[in-house]
């Protein structure tokens, strides 16, 4: 691990081919409100976003 | 928060659109205050859901390198909102994607460096394709 935490070597995305490992997670929300991350795909499709940081 | 100005024609096409945030669901209350937005922002604090989307930890060429750099400033000239404190892993890159409800991932844009985002069109492109099949 580099400085601040960085990667020493360069590392490549990797994305899934499904979400079902990601839809089984389950985050809370502004209000600390769980939701499970399939549930947004459910009946239609869902766009996800991960954010680098809240800044 | 381009995707933010773009919601509406997001939402048309029938999508949800979530943000997911580092951190904790304090912080992503006060992101969105400051933001002015009213999407649910979910806080992944252990950064499991960034692990289970193949996001990648960048290196410090990667976060703040000479390409990095400019696009970042261009941004925040454009925007006119420069960066504020990073919160959570400071080299957690993000990204993008898009699921089907059968739960296959129809796109997916995983952030190679600090400056690589997908932007909202190319977004919007593959929602259509994917409620018109």
């Amino acid at each position: 691990m580099g400085i601040i935490g960085t990667a020493s070597e360069r590392q490549h995305a990797h994305p899934p081919a499904r979400a079902d490992e990601i839809g089984e997670i389950e985050l809370p929300d502004q209000d600390g409100v769980q939701h499970r991350l399939g549930d947004y795909w459910k009946e239609s499709p869902a766009i996800l976003v991960w954010l680098r940081h809240y800044g | 928060m381009q995707l933010h100005r773009e919601r509406v024609a997001l939402e048309e096409s029938g999508a949800h659109l979530v943000l997911i945030g580092q951190a904790t669901p304090r912080h992503a209350a006060h992101f969105r205050r400051r933001q002015g937005i009213d999407l649910p922002v979910l806080a992944d604090e252990k950064r499991e859901s960034y692990r289970a989307a193949g996001a990648k930890i960048a290196t410090l060429g990667e976060l703040l390198g000479p390409k990095v750099a400019a696009k970042g400033l261009v941004s925040s000239l454009r925007s006119r909102q420069p960066q504020g404190r990073t919160i959570g892993h400071p080299a957690q890159l993000g990204g993008a994607m898009i699921v089907r409800p059968d739960g296959s991932i129809a796109w997916s844009h995983m952030s190679e460096d600090a400056s690589d985002n997908a932007s909202p069109d190319e977004i919007l492109a593959v929602l259509r394709q994917t409620s018109a099949a």
